[in-house]
């Protein structure tokens, strides 16, 4: 779905500017903004118990319960390598390859609308780790709202 | 009627259902090659199976039909409404004999003559003549085959018992599992209301009932998945049959348990485990006649398939009476093949040199074989039975045969754990490989775990047991509490025998296994997750792999292996020497459970069994020497030994535990039959405490509700 975000994008951007607008879930990460697109979010959960695994790699926050599935949860923050825990992270719920996964962020923000005419491409200054899981950018007014894709951080995808 | 009759009239039924769908479509679309095909393979079936089970008429009409479908099916005939509407007539004729079939066990009587010349004609007639109309001869043989009548005899028996199409039903595999899945939610639920201490009585009461009817649909619905092994074991015939005579050998196979059920997914992933196994019997195990009667067998080989239920696993059994595996030839080949080097061969034990044909790429066969010796099997059989939680266990006497023992739980989803605490973290470790558990205080902890260099160990009666410290293997750094004593559960792993060092331990809880993700997996050491009843989750650990990765290696000590060989032979058996008042008695120590120093006060009577509380349920107690009698004081402490009889558990009332040895067996004199009940423990008869004789508690005691108000 979210590849098929993107081809849309890559068409707004190619043909005439349409007013065609993407809902983004913004959440919160640090100091930066990441979209969502809303439509490959599952669920939003407050903040359910999680269990850690030991040796697993750090990026993985834990397992947590949900519908009677246990979640592999990922955790943004460790993944950007941002050190320090925030208050207890919220958690997304997507679906992946074959399961479902959870995403661990400090704070749920607004649903923003952003338009395909905002959107460009990661700056070639990004390190290789963030280029290879940021989607893009949009241009809001007064920030910038980094995309996320959420099959890049699908754990299965991660461990490759 | 034979479950293959019975099969079959089921599959007949579907396979007829299907065709009377397809036939009607196929008027609308005579082109459809699809339909065709579809109605082919019905009736297709029904010959084939027919044949095998020796119903001719069934045989005889649908080889006609078949005929002609088959020129339809391959475009050399254009179906037409004479054509469909003798299919129809062909399809009715053979329902009126599987219901015959059904109701009086055989074919009745019937004219099916002009039926199959009608089909015949049909069929030639179509390809002679340009013209699709039946002649005027052709016109007369549909007069005579009609109507088909009944045979005479069903009609006068009503069908008394339920028709085993009418009672079956055929459940989409995938609806069982999603079943399933909604019921070990229902199992974490359960638990977690059952955890939930409302005050409230009639909660409780509630909650109790929702346990029980939870446990009743559990069972239910794994019943609704269980397949009698006969199912897998049908096909063996043919195959040993088939096999021995490519490899002019001759083998008797004997089949027992075939009633035996087990669970279908588990079924379908041992058949192919089992089908190795019997071809190895017969390929490696059974000699060939020449070679058995030299050595003074039966030149027929027997090979045994044997299924049956113990506790909560099946365990299926290949037994040949062939030559045996020749442990030298096993390490010999070992080497060759570069699976260890010669110098940890000669380290090996017996046991574990056994092992060693579980291996990746072994095989001995001296050459390769059809059948087998291609370097796949017992490894794939390991394999493949791991992976659905059961374990292989190969036992064999050069000479004699070889049992190859697979031990598969009676489900997959749910098991019985007992969770552990490492570092304020819970884990679930499986109960199938744990045998005991040691508790150390913090005084132990220093004096007696001992370490040799780097490696602690634990002198375990007498025998040092290497430990694996589970929170070093987590790498979890936190520190233990200061003062806090630690549990030692020794477990079992693939014969690798290690204590697993906890900090603490919680309950025994049924756990429902929920899969990890892929990346979780590839940490090797957890085989799942669970929801425990208090709703937080728990790492299901895996011992084997625990065992592999601290590398605990097979059972290492050649006198262990030698003695339990020894065992084996002359029927000896551990016992836990006890004294009870002025009596010594013995307790088989494969039985023993735990060992417990209880205080006077906890022990209850119902009636005058005296019975103690224990994990939640009621544990009958067996004072055979009175020494619960004498009131005692409340604070005065008793020893308790609670062993499992079966699938209960009860206690026996000691003073104190004297000491581990080997019991021999004792003959009556002048008999070959061994005395009950006592054996020759350290020069001395001793009498053995027979568990079983222990009376059970009257069953309404056991019951949830009751117990709560003799408890409470």
């Amino acid at each position: 779905m979210t590849a098929g975000l993107e081809t849309k994008i890559e068409a707004g951007k190619a043909a005439a500017p349409t007013e065609d607008v993407i809902e983004m879930c913004s959440v919160l990460v640090g100091e930066t903004i990441f979209g969502i697109p809303i439509m490959s979010i599952l669920e939003i959960l407050g903040t359910p118990a999680t269990q850690t695994v030991p040796l697993a790699p750090p990026y993985i926050g834990g397992l947590v319960h949900y519908r009677g599935e246990v979640l592999t949860v990922v955790s943004l923050r460790s993944l950007l390598g941002i050190p320090g825990h925030s208050r207890p992270p919220d958690l997304l719920v997507f679906e992946g390859t074959g399961e479902y996964f959870g995403l661990q962020v400090d704070a749920v923000g607004e649903v923003m609308t952003v338009s395909p005419r905002d959107f460009e491409v990661n700056p070639s200054t990004l390190d290789d780790r963030r280029k290879s899981l940021f989607a893009g950018t949009y241009k809001l007014n007064d920030a910038l709202l980094v995309m996320l894709d959420p099959a890049r951080l699908d754990p299965m995808q991660l461990a490759q | 009627m034979d479950e293959l009759t019975r099969e079959f009239l089921i599959e007949a039924q579907e396979g007829l259902d299907r065709m009377e769908r397809c036939l009607t479509e196929l008027e609308e679309h005579p082109q459809d090659g699809e339909l065709l095909a579809d109605i082919f393979r019905s009736v297709h079936t029904i010959k084939g199976t027919t044949g095998f089970l020796g119903y001719s008429r069934l045989e005889s009409l649908s080889h006609a039909g078949e005929n002609l479908l088959g020129m339809l099916r391959d475009g050399k005939l254009i179906v037409n409404a004479d054509m469909i509407s003798a299919l129809l007539e062909l399809m009715d004729g053979l329902r009126v004999i599987l219901q015959s079939i059904e109701e009086v066990g055989h074919e009745g009587q019937g004219r099916d003559r002009a039926m199959i010349q009608r089909l015949h004609a049909l069929q030639f007639g179509e390809t002679a003549i340009e013209a699709s109309k039946p002649t005027e001869r052709e016109k007369q043989t549909v007069q005579e085959s009609l109507p088909y009548e009944p045979a005479a005899s069903q009609a006068q028996t009503p069908s008394q018992s339920q028709a085993a199409v009418d009672s079956t039903l055929r459940v989409d595999i995938d609806l069982l599992n999603r079943m399933m899945n909604l019921v070990g939610e229902l199992v974490l639920t359960r638990n977690q209301i059952l955890q939930a201490n409302n005050a409230d009585a009639g909660f409780t009461l509630l909650a109790r009932r929702l346990d029980m009817v939870t446990a009743d649909l559990r069972e239910a619905v794994m019943k609704a998945r269980m397949q009698p092994v006969s199912h897998v074991f049908s096909k063996f015939p043919r195959l040993v049959r088939d096999l021995s005579q490519q490899l002019n050998k001759r083998v008797r196979l004997q089949m027992e348990g075939q009633e035996t059920e087990l669970d279908k997914s588990l079924l379908e992933a041992i058949k192919d485990p089992l089908t190795h196994s019997v071809r190895n019997s017969i390929d490696h195990g059974i000699e060939v006649p020449q070679v058995r009667e030299a050595a003074g067998k039966d030149p027929e080989g027997l090979l045994k398939l044997r299924a049956y239920q113990e506790g909560s696993h099946v365990i299926v059994e290949v037994t040949d009476d062939g030559g045996g595996i020749s442990v030298e030839r096993i390490r010999d080949k070992a080497i060759e093949r570069k699976l260890i080097t010669a110098q940890k061969a000669m380290q090996l034990g017996e046991r574990e040199l056994l092992q060693l044909i579980f291996l990746p790429g072994f095989s001995t066969a001296e050459k390769v074989t059809n059948v087998s010796g291609r370097g796949v099997g017992m490894d794939v059989v390991r394999t493949n039975v791991e992976k659905i939680g059961g374990k292989v266990e190969i036992d064999s006497r050069p000479g004699k045969g070889t049992t190859l023992r697979l031990r598969i739980p009676l489900t997959l989803a749910i098991i019985p754990a007992l969770i552990v605490r490492s570092r304020k973290q819970d884990f679930a470790l499986p109960q199938g490989a744990l045998f005991e558990l040691v508790h150390l205080t913090a005084e132990q902890i220093r004096t007696q775990i001992e370490w040799l260099e780097n490696a602690p160990l634990y002198r375990l009666r007498g025998r040092l047991l290497p430990l694996v410290f589970l929170h070093k293997l987590l790498e979890q750094t936190e520190d233990a509490e200061d003062g806090a004593g630690c549990y030692i559960a020794v477990l079992n792993a693939d014969g690798r025998r290690f204590g697993l060092v906890v900090d603490g331990l919680a309950d025994r809880e049924e756990i429902v296994v929920k899969p990890l993700s892929a990346v979780l997996k590839k940490i090797g050491l957890f085989s799942g997750a669970t929801v425990m009843g208090n709703g937080e989750m728990a790492l299901i650990l895996d011992p084997g792999a625990i065992a592999a990765r601290a590398a605990i290696s097979l059972t290492t000590d050649e006198e262990e292996a030698q003695a339990d060989g020894a065992n084996l032979d002359t029927g000896e058996a551990e016992f836990l020497l006890v004294e009870a008042g002025a009596v010594e008695a013995a307790l088989p120590l494969g039985d023993i459970l735990r060992i417990e120093r209880i205080p006077c006060s906890a022990i209850e009577r119902i009636g005058r069994t005296p019975v103690l509380r224990f994990e939640g349920t009621l544990l009958p107690l067996e004072d055979f020497s009175g020494i619960l009698e004498p009131q005692l004081d409340a604070d005065a402490e008793i020893t308790v030994v609670v062993c499992r009889d079966g699938e209960r558990h009860v206690g026996i009332t000691v003073s104190q535990v004297l000491d581990v040895a080997a019991g021999a067996l004792l003959a009556e004199a002048g008999t070959d039959s061994v005395v009950a009940g006592v054996t020759l423990l350290k020069e001395r008869v001793t009498s053995v405490v027979n568990l079983s004789r222990i009376p059970a508690l009257p069953p309404s005691l056991v019951d949830p509700i009751m117990l709560m108000e003799v408890a409470g």
